[in-house]
């Protein structure tokens, strides 16, 4: 396992702040997962309707990685920063990509991926860490390089992040895929992934 | 990184020939293909069991046909 250094935005003072990105989900991280981020899930999805609660709130992780750890096609991801677990994220690498210009070719898959329920501005304002999204789509893109696949990557999107991955990332839109509960597919080229590591700098 | 192992690989002219056809159209290093296609078949050969069916569908003619797989 290894374990990148990455920076977290902390909006209590505005301070970028140390975060460490392992590139595979330990039983330590989903015990985190169980113990801090269940409870403030449950008890806030609890109070609203289902329609109104987090799209991802009845995820299981535990259950998620244990479908896929043995295999050599997926990827898992934890993010840690002052010692709580701050985002979970699996990706796939046997897919092809959908644009014309790059159809065909192998891209990496963004399968899951969350953030802690205190950096989700509809559960806790303000947030506690801003940039776990963007993190996580860097750590995609660097697998896809790593890869041979050039940085191509591709998700279908939940509908509330659909703007956070066209708006703030750069990815295209490709629209709503039936097979994927008519979740909208993104994609994002070489250059696109180019574009997106350099304004992450 | 993880330990990294070496092996030798002998392939017949057809082999690399369609081994190169694919690299291109992948964009990937030969190697990168040879490692694509363990993944892909530990996956798939993960999937199949008993009753279950490896389908490809052609959505503009409304096709199913069956790939066979080992």
């Amino acid at each position: 396992m290894n374990e990148s250094i990455v920076y977290l935005l902390k909006t209590e003072n505005s301070t970028f702040v140390k975060a460490s990105l392992f590139d595979q989900v330990t039983d330590d991280h989903l015990a985190m997962w169980n113990n801090e981020w269940v409870p403030v899930m449950k008890k806030h999805a609890g109070d609203l309707k289902l329609k109104d609660a987090p799209e991802d709130s009845h995820w299981n992780w535990k259950k998620k990685l244990a479908q896929v750890e043995h295999l050599l096609s997926y990827q898992s991801f934890a993010l840690v920063c002052e010692g709580v677990l701050q985002g979970l994220m699996i990706v796939s690498n046997v897919r092809s990509a959908k644009i014309q210009e790059q159809f065909g070719k192998p891209v990496v898959y963004v399968e899951f991926v969350s953030t802690a329920p205190w950096n989700r501005a509809e559960i806790n304002k303000p947030v506690k860490y801003r940039g776990v999204g963007r993190v996580f789509i860097l750590a995609a893109i660097e697998s896809s390089r790593e890869m041979g696949y050039g940085g191509r990557v591709g998700l279908h999107s939940l509908p509330q992040a659909e703007r956070f991955y066209e708006n703030k990332c750069g990815f295209k839109r490709l629209g709503p895929e039936s097979t994927h509960q008519n979740l909208c597919y993104f994609e994002m080229t070489s250059s696109q992934a180019d574009l997106f590591c350099q304004n992450m700098k | 990184m993880s330990a990294k192992r070496t092996m030798t690989l002998n392939l017949t002219d057809r082999e690399m020939l369609v081994l190169e056809q694919l690299a291109a159209k992948k964009d990937l290093s030969k190697t990168g293909v040879m490692k694509l296609a363990l993944r892909l078949l530990q996956t798939v050969d993960e999937r199949i069991e008993p009753g279950k069916k490896l389908v490809v569908e052609d959505e503009s003619k409304n096709e199913k046909s069956e790939l066979v797989f080992l």
